[in-house]
């Protein structure tokens, strides 16, 4: 609850800092204004549920964890940005004030009870991301990828707020408890309004983590964005999504499981199989990661199908894990793109990689470390995070979805080594790439938590 | 005890290791030998506050848990240190001798290149053996035990220019690998079984057990096969006279007075276990006294300095088997501790030999270096007469501890270990009398070379040669009428194994005259061998013959170990090789042909797949129509 009030007078007061002749303010303040956000979250730590708002917004320990993951990884995140002094057009102030305003709609979106709350947390959240990724005004790319995400994300939008409607008027009540109360009595075990309301609501939110069918504006929006923003959806929006979906489903639905598994069953495969497929093909190891996002939205969507006691831990655990190796992922592309830009623009292939790691060994095990842990190896935190989502699924006897996710994973580390192997192994002449100490102290931490939950994720259990 | 104090007793020699292996070839010579000892002198010295503490407190086993390392199911291993009688008593032996070993390494390896880099091995060695005696749980130890072997065979293989060197580092390895799925398979029946990995935890479920219950049988057996690994039995012996080939230090460190020992802490830290399985004891003492004779009559026809006492370490390390053997849990560890004393003296004695003769380890080489190097001969003289087992010195009494323990158990067990035991006296005094009697036999240059080890070298061997000799005094039997303060000492470990099988503590029937005849018998076996040797080597001066020479066949067949090396290259290593070029001439077609045909048809249905992502909005969103359209209606009509 903190946190809200706070990032949004603080968003503010950085729109206004945005007035001075220095921009070098901004950046300092916005971490600043970071981590007071992140210390406020923990004011309510273990005070147990808590509900503001005349009960609409809920607080546990677990959204409280959640937030400090968003919070964090947009810590690491604007920590990388380096005060966007390389482009001149660019707006810093409001970059950063839009970045601090969409956090209040992640946390908004982790801990609603009420499903306006919801929506108006989503949209907050959506509408800043249409403005991130058409940041980059003078290229093309990002301006098509802009309105691509607008038009799409108002058609989802849409189907979403009609799925409420109808929730809305199956159960007569927007609260997750009224709702849950309704779908525990006969009549609503078996309401076909209800059903279709859950069904559309379903819909719109698994757009905005991409599962597919509904994941055709990911690999535009992601590689059309400038990779910053790129990694800011990837990681906020994801764990936040995943947060809510949840949220919905645990604490509304669960009693009509039967009714709605088999669907994000299907989805759940379909999303493996899109995702970790077409990954393969890609040259460029931007759109890859769009591709690997997708899968891991899969990933994550298996512990949603399983919802067992363990769900929440386990998406948590996951999220973590899936957001320290995407930033540091991104973190060494964006070097990388830099260093080796074609006609001023970033050049986000493969080949940009070649032959990384002799002259850079630091970057290179950065990102080895990375893919390492996205594609599930263990002594990494993804290892630990896949481990839970499959022993979650197992538990439910959800086998023939292991099977395909098992599968897939192997696909993963096709294309999740192929840079690897680029940096290690295939000749390129990588000059010694200068790296800002505060932007390598971000890698290296990303790093080091990855490898540390990697060999003790029981430690990770204890911090909460 | 605190926690924090606990954990800087392995994270010294980790901290150590840090400096010496990034900083390789950057801290100046100078400093790398004195961060390396300081690091295990200050394990040392943290190790002796603790067990003061220990003592203080009224000896109550502690465990000092760290953090929740993994959690799985209803699996959950922690990260925590248990702090008892047994791993108080490693923990002195580790640091205690790996400090001396440390200090003696300064000078020893004073000319090699790789000075950094092998005091960082030697402290990441220690590092991982204090993890494996001080574990609270079974995967803690497997990993000290997997983390000493890598250790083990970086050592072994040190010098690394040498392929003999490197088969040997990998023969080492291989066979404790064979050894550990041993250990490994185990610790699984363990986790099946007992549903935890924690000691305290499983041993108190395992007083529920009866005698000779099948799975106590299975998990024993399992973790004996680890043991016979790491420590060197019948059949996974021949990697440890191999090892030899690391520098001195490392043999005297890991080869004689701690890693090969882990096997036997292993057992006496199982002893409920063992204690209900008497089939495998059973197993245990035979294996234990083959090994004893096989290895030490070996030695008696070797002639290289260190492999003499690689046999030996191998033939008293089946001593060590033959005490638990016959659940003298005690007496076993009474021997490893003089063992480490005195073998750690007598191979850093020999490492001295080496260093005056400029690398040479053939004794027939040697002969009469007692008047240029003093000191070393005379700590030495200390060891053999204590490995001998001639009293007053350390090994009499712990040797004859397990003699006597035998002799209750089984006259015949007893009778080979007298046989074994006249065995080393012989070979003992033989190294000794060829090496440091008689006329130099050397070359011109290496006679000119000859001189005493520097203060860093001998200091250690002085301090090793005063426990050898004393060391015994801490177990005296009644008999003789002292006071056995080591079994005193170690007693509380056994309220488990005694609540088991309370036969197997009663006190024992031996009177003391039957005691002194056992003395006596073996007393007087070690020196008439050790006579037999002097007449042979200093009276009669007789040189063992050059490898060329004829031999008896029964000469040759000991000569030549036997033949076991010969014997597991044809059984095993040469059709297991067939087999592999077999399978990779034949198989190796059929496994790319199915490898490349997956990935292809990955490889195709991603361009296939890929052919869907057009860019254009009007398209998303009908596929994203066509999905809602779908799901709608399945949910909602056709269900």
């Amino acid at each position: 609850m903190y946190p809200i009030i706070l990032l949004s007078v603080l968003g503010i007061v950085v729109l206004f800092l945005g007035f001075m002749k220095s921009k070098n303010i901004l950046l300092p303040a916005t971490l600043l204004f970071l981590a007071l956000a992140l210390g406020s979250n923990f004011i309510d730590w273990n005070q147990g549920p808590l509900l503001y708002f005349y009960g609409m917004f809920s607080v546990t320990n677990l959204t409280l964890a959640f937030n400090a993951i968003v919070l964090i990884s947009a810590f690491l995140i604007v920590a990388m940005t380096r005060g966007f002094q390389d482009d001149e057009e660019a707006q810093p102030a409001e970059y950063y004030g839009i970045m601090l305003f969409s956090l209040v709609g992640a946390i908004m979106i982790i801990g609603y009870e009420h499903l306006i709350i919801f929506f108006v947390g989503i949209e907050i959240l959506s509408v800043a991301m249409y403005i991130l990724t058409g940041s980059d005004k003078r290229n093309l790319r990002s301006n098509e990828a802009s309105l691509k995400y607008f038009l799409m994300g108002a058609f989802a939008t849409g189907i979403m707020l009609f799925g409420i409607a109808l929730l809305y008027g199956a159960t007569g009540a927007f609260s997750l408890t009224g709702i849950r109360g309704f779908v525990s009595t006969a009549a609503g075990a078996q309401s076909y309004i209800l059903y279709a309301g859950l069904l559309l609501l379903l819909i719109g939110m698994l757009f905005k983590v991409s599962a597919a069918p509904f994941h055709f504006w990911t690999p535009d929006v992601y590689d059309g964005a400038p990779s910053i923003f790129t990694t800011f959806m990837s990681t906020i929006v994801k764990t936040a999504g995943f947060a809510a979906i949840f949220r919905l489903l645990s604490h509304s639905f669960a009693g009509i499981y039967d009714f709605w598994y088999i669907t994000l069953a299907v989805i759940t495969v379909l999303t493996l199989f899109v995702g970790n497929v077409v990954a393969v093909y890609q040259d460029s190891f931007k759109r890859m990661m769009a591709y690997s996002s997708i899968s891991h939205a899969g990933y994550l969507l298996i512990a949603l199908t399983a919802l067992t006691a363990q769900t929440e831990r386990s998406i948590l655990f996951y999220s973590m894990a899936y957001s320290v190796a995407t930033i540091s992922a991104f973190g060494v592309l964006m070097l990388i793109a830099k260093e080796k830009s074609l006609d001023g623009r970033p050049n986000e292939s493969y080949d940009a990689f070649n032959g990384l790691a002799k002259q850079n060994p630091l970057l290179a095990f950065v990102l080895t470390v990375s893919m390492l842990s996205l594609a599930g190896i263990p002594l990494t935190a993804g290892f630990w995070g896949k481990f839970f989502v499959f022993s979650s699924a197992a538990d439910r006897g959800l086998i023939w979805m292991l099977v395909v996710a098992v599968l897939m994973s192997a696909v993963g580390i096709y294309y999740y080594f192929r840079v690897v192997i680029a940096s290690y192994m295939k000749e390129g002449n990588t000059g010694k790439i200068r790296v800002a100490p505060f932007y390598q102290i971000v890698l290296v931490a990303a790093t080091v938590i990855t490898i540390l939950f990697g060999l003790a994720p029981g430690f990770f259990e204890q911090l909460l | 005890m605190s926690a924090s104090l606990l954990i800087l007793i392995p994270l010294l020699p980790l901290i150590g290791f840090l400096i010496n292996g990034i900083g390789f070839r950057r801290v100046p010579k100078g400093a790398v030998g004195v961060i390396g000892s300081l690091a295990a002198l200050g394990s040392f010295a943290v190790s002796v506050a603790v067990l003061s503490a220990f003592k203080a407190a009224g000896s109550e086993p502690q465990v000092v848990s760290l953090f929740d390392w993994i959690t799985v199911g209803n699996l959950n291993i922690p990260f925590s240190f248990q702090i008892d009688q047994l791993s108080l008593l490693m923990l002195m032996i580790v640091t205690g001798v790996g400090s001396l070993i440390h200090i003696y390494s300064i000078g020893y390896m004073k000319h090699d290149e790789g000075f950094g880099k092998f005091f960082a091995f030697l402290n990441l060695f220690l590092f991982f053996m204090l993890l494996l005696v001080m574990g609270s749980n079974y995967v803690i130890m497997f990993i000290g035990w997997e983390g000493v072997g890598l250790c083990s065979y970086l050592l072994i293989g040190f010098w690394n220019t040498n392929t003999n060197y490197n088969n040997a580092a990998r023969k080492a390895f291989i066979m404790n690998r064979i050894g550990d799925l041993g250990f490994l398979l185990g610790i699984f029946t363990i986790i099946a079984t007992f549903g935890s990995v924690e000691y305290t935890e499983v041993f108190s479920q395992a007083t529920g057990l009866s005698i000779g219950d099948p799975v106590v049988v299975t998990i024993t057996l399992l973790l004996f096969v680890g043991a016979m690994g790491k420590s060197a039995q019948i059949p996974l012996f021949t990697w440890l006279p191999d090892a030899m080939a690391g520098p001195t230090p490392v043999s005297a460190l890991i080869h004689a007075a701690t890693m090969v020992t882990a096997g036997i802490y292993m057992v006496i830290r199982s002893n409920v276990l063992y204690s209900l399985a008497p089939f495998t004891l059973e197993v245990i003492s035979i294996v234990g006294i083959a090994t004893v004779l096989l290895a030490a009559s070996i030695g008696l026809l070797q002639n290289d300095i260190k492999k003499v006492l690689a046999y030996s370490t191998v033939s008293q390390l089946g001593y060590m088997f033959v005490a638990l053997g016959v659940m003298a849990y005690s007496a076993s560890m009474f021997h490893v501790i003089t063992h480490a004393f005195f073998k750690a003296l007598l191979f850093l004695g020999a490492g001295s030999v080496i260093h005056a003769m400029s690398d040479e380890q053939d004794i027939r080489s040697m002969g009469g270096l007692r008047k240029k190097l003093p000191i070393t001969f005379l700590t030495f003289l200390i060891g053999t007469i204590a490995i001998a087992g001639i009293p007053p010195f350390a090994g009499f009494f712990s040797k004859d501890e397990i003699l006597a323990h035998a002799y209750e158990h089984n006259k015949l067990l007893w009778a080979l270990g007298v046989l074994g035991s006249l065995m080393t006296s012989f070979y003992m005094f033989r190294l000794l009398f060829l090496t440091f009697f008689g006329q130099f036999r050397g070359t011109h240059e290496q006679e000119h070379h000859l001189h005493e080890s520097p203060a860093a070298m001998t200091i250690p061997l002085v301090i090793l040669a005063i426990f050898s000799a004393v060391g015994g005094f801490m177990g005296v039997p009644e008999a003789l009428g002292g006071t056995h303060q080591l079994a005193e000492f170690m007693s509380p470990l056994y309220e488990g194994a005694r609540q088991v099988n309370p036969e197997a503590f009663a006190a024992t029937t031996l009177s003391h005259s039957e005691e002194f005849m056992l003395m006596g018998i073996s007393v007087a076996a070690a020196l008439i061998a050790a006579i037999a040797a002097y007449v042979m080597y200093v009276s009669r001066n007789s040189v063992p013959a050059p490898d060329t020479a004829e031999r008896s066949s029964l000469e040759r067949l000991v000569y030549n170990k036997y033949y076991v090396d010969e014997l597991y290259n044809g059984v095993f290593v040469k059709p297991i090789a067939g087999l592999s070029n077999l399978l990779y001439s034949f198989g190796e077609f059929f496994i790319d042909l199915i490898v490349l045909g997956t990935g292809r048809l990955v490889k195709g249905v991603s361009g296939q797949l890929r052919q869907t992502q057009t860019g254009s909005v009007g398209y998303y969103i009908f596929a994203m129509v066509v999905g809602i359209v779908a799901i709608l209606f399945w949910n909602l009509l056709i269900r």
